[in-house]
């Protein structure tokens, strides 16, 4: 280690408490940050589950809907067909999908409900951890989580879709900060949607050797009024749904936490090199350069700052750790391009915290060793 | 008091840093308390601004922005029907994703009849839709979207003409847009489709008294006190963690800046302590000293912090109009008794190290 970082850490750790509380309030400033992102990344991964989980290769939506989550998309019944006779398509299978309540007892839930044809082979719960899969008219499949809050098992009933359903399995992963998924039968929802002849999507996979992006291209072809896309593409628009809705948000949050840690790094440095600076006048004395001065200062705020970015850092991965220990269905996803954006905030802030301390020695007569009185 | 005014304003620019990391940090509390009122308040505009007092949904719905309701085939006719209804307004709303300049937004779509109302209640320019490819959009969104009267807008599979511009619609997730009922029918491919009705009662009959003598199949009545005490719960869901969690960092980052200030503070003169107790001061008199600076600090960062958050939230909606900060007076008080409880907190190791201080330190060079 240089000089200069010998000096900052004696400087720094000399006096445990300031330091711990400067350390410490960095790790919160950019905890701020790094859960804030971790918070929207995880929020991006679960709204994407039933999209990765469905099984499909290509997804067909009404023209104009390139999303799941809270939308509506309605196709005319006889697209399922359309869509089979396009070269490519190896199988093709509607489903129904709608946003509603779910309710058993006093529990309430938003919850995604998709109706399934008779032995769907893709688009139902991919992790049934009790009861069946497959759903009858009348039955349901619901999230072990919403299951377990509203005290009902295999064989309970619950109101969905303005009616009533029966539990016959209940399925793990299929929950979020938002909402779960829930499986009815395909005839199930469709009577109770009134009848019309309607599919919401068409879920397809392609023939083998086939790729996703022709058959898709393919299908948008030769089907009229429909926006097809692959399962990435349509996964990474349901992901840019939570980060374009999301951005001014958390624009506005990293700008606050930024604020709040200069400002608690920039005061423990200040305070540190205003109790050290009889020990700046000696360097000065001794005929040290300013620049060697301003490299200790600096060499300080950086310390603080790096040591609080891993403290930061390990305790949103520990918040992450806990909180997937709770009810809250919540995901804290630490992203790599949020530790490069909070990395360099914490650079920025380590640097712009040195210049009032820097403009402290800089001003420094080095006559003040030789004064009583000042604090050491 | 006077020994403590003078051990915080002997260093001005450590007692400046410390009045504003306490500023930040209330500031901080406050804006994201406005923040989430504001949402709140922007949540229930649309139903605010609805005549009626009684909301009929779907069987098992409560709630009017989360979930896609639909109404059985003769709620409308038996709720006109019904005595005690003076005025039934039909609803249907979507969620629907918009995309712009390459950007997501959120469309919380009403179809409305424009005879019946429902519609769009603070018009500021252009005029409410007449057929079935008109629309009308939220002001702001217009703006940032670069979209004027008469621009034609892709709407799902088909393509729409903004005819009109409404004030007060922007919403947590978007913005509120309105077409009449006959557009969102044919758009959702669901003929005859109402998700909600509004209802108003008659003169001398009261909401409380139509929802429970109101008895529609397949529907749920509600009072819409109660569907947005429920729209709000559905936002909490979504908004209060992280809004705690943010709460709580700023709490402990205020009681930290407090603490290390009177630290400092008082670690620099120790000397002077130490004397004041070789003469015979107790220790009460010096923790007195040391409370008395921190309630300086708090109370001045506090205030510092309020002006701090009115002008960073008007900054904020002048910079994103879309998002609304309404800083309650309760929420004033609260911030202000916080930052009495972090000037408590942050005394306590000052306290201490000025307990454990020995008369002697005095006589030591």
């Amino acid at each position: 280690m240089s000089a200069s970082g010998l000096l900052a850490r004696r400087n720094l750790t000399r006096n445990r408490v300031r330091f711990m509380v400067s350390v410490g309030g960095v790790a919160l400033a950019l905890s701020l940050t790094l859960a804030l992102d971790a918070i929207y990344a995880g929020v991006a991964n679960q709204l994407t589950t039933y999209i990765d989980r469905a099984g499909a290769d290509v997804w067909v939506a009404q023209a104009g809907v390139k999303n799941l989550h809270m939308v509506a998309s309605w196709l005319p019944d006889s697209t399922t067909d359309e869509v089979r006779a396009v070269e490519g398509v190896a199988d093709a299978m509607p489903i129904l999908y709608a946003t509603d309540t779910i309710m058993a007892g006093e529990e309430r839930a938003v919850v995604y409900v998709i109706g399934l044809p008779k032995d769907a082979r893709m688009g139902g719960p991919w992790n049934v951890v009790e009861g069946s899969g497959q759903v009858g008219r009348g039955e349901i499949v619901v999230d072990r989580g919403f299951a377990r809050k509203a005290g009902v098992s295999i064989g309970d009933t619950v109101t969905v879709l303005g009616g009533e359903a029966r539990i016959a399995g209940l399925s793990a992963g299929t929950a979020s900060l938002i909402n779960s998924v829930a499986f009815v039968s395909f005839d199930d929802f469709r009577a109770m949607r009134s009848g019309v002849p309607v599919v919401s999507y068409v879920l397809v996979v392609v023939a083998q050797g086939a790729s996703p992006e022709a058959v898709a291209a393919a299908i948008e072809r030769r089907v009229p009024d429909a926006t097809v896309q692959t399962a990435a593409d349509f996964s990474s628009q349901e992901r840019r749904l939570v980060t374009d809705m999301s951005a001014d948000v958390i624009a506005i949050m990293s700008a606050i936490g930024f604020i709040v840690g200069l400002a608690v790094v920039a005061l423990t440095v200040y305070i540190a090199t205003l109790a050290r600076r009889r020990g700046f006048g000696v360097l000065k004395a001794l005929g040290a350069r300013d620049r060697v001065l301003y490299g200790v200062v600096f060499a300080q705020a950086a310390l603080s700052v790096a040591i609080g970015f891993a403290i930061g850092l390990v305790f949103t991965w520990l918040l992450g750790f806990l909180v997937a220990r709770t009810d809250l269905d919540l995901e804290l996803a630490i992203t790599a391009a949020s530790l490069v954006k909070v990395g360099l905030f914490a650079l920025a802030i380590a640097g712009l915290a040195a210049i009032l301390p820097i403009r402290q020695v800089a001003g420094l007569d080095p006559a003040i060793v030789f004064r009583r009185g000042v604090a050491t | 008091m006077l020994l403590a005014r003078r051990n915080l304003f002997r260093d001005r620019t450590r007692f400046l840093l410390s009045v504003l990391g306490v500023a930040v940090s209330i500031g901080l509390i406050l804006l994201l308390a406005g923040y989430r009122s504001g949402v709140y308040r922007q949540a229930s505009a649309y139903l605010d601004n609805t005549p009626g007092t009684v909301v009929v949904a779907e069987r098992g719905i409560r709630d009017f922005l989360g979930t896609s309701s639909v109404l059985p085939p003769n709620a409308v006719g038996s709720v006109a029907a019904a005595p005690g209804v003076a005025r039934a307004i039909p609803v249907v709303s979507q969620f629907v994703i918009f995309e712009r300049h390459g950007r997501k937004d959120g469309f919380f779509l009403i179809g409305y009849d424009t005879a019946a109302g429902g519609g769009p209640w603070k018009l500021a320019s252009g005029r409410e839709p007449t057929a079935d490819d008109e629309l009308v959009i939220d002001r702001t969104t217009a703006q940032q979207h670069e979209i004027a009267i008469g621009d034609q807008i892709r709407l799902l599979d088909r393509e729409v003409t903004v005819v009109g511009l409404s004030d007060e619609t922007t919403f947590w997730a978007g913005s509120i847009a309105f077409a009449r009922i006959s557009t969102l029918e044919s758009l959702l491919r669901a003929p005859s489709l109402r998700s909600f009705l509004i209802v108003s009662p008659t003169a001398g009959t009261s909401p409380d008294a139509l929802s429970a003598t109101l008895s529609i199949p397949g529907a749920e009545v509600l009072l819409k006190t109660d569907v947005i005490a429920n729209d709000r719960k559905l936002l909490a869901r979504v908004y209060d963690a992280p809004i705690g969690l943010m709460v709580a960092i700023a709490f402990v980052v205020g009681v930290l800046v407090v603490g290390l200030v009177i630290y400092s503070a008082t670690i620099e003169r120790r000397r002077e302590y130490g004397a004041i107790k070789a003469i015979g001061a107790r220790n009460r008199t010096l923790y007195r000293v040391v409370a008395t600076q921190a309630f300086i600090a708090a109370l001045a960062g506090a205030v510092v912090g309020i002006g701090l958050a009115y002008g960073a939230g008007a900054g904020l909606m002048a910079w994103r109009p879309q998002f609304q900060v309404e800083i309650e007076p309760v929420a004033v008080g609260v911030v202000l008794a916080a930052s009495f409880l972090m000037a408590f907190l942050a005394a306590l190791v000052p306290a201490r190290a000025v307990a454990r201080l020995e008369p002697a330190e005095v006589f030591r060079g």
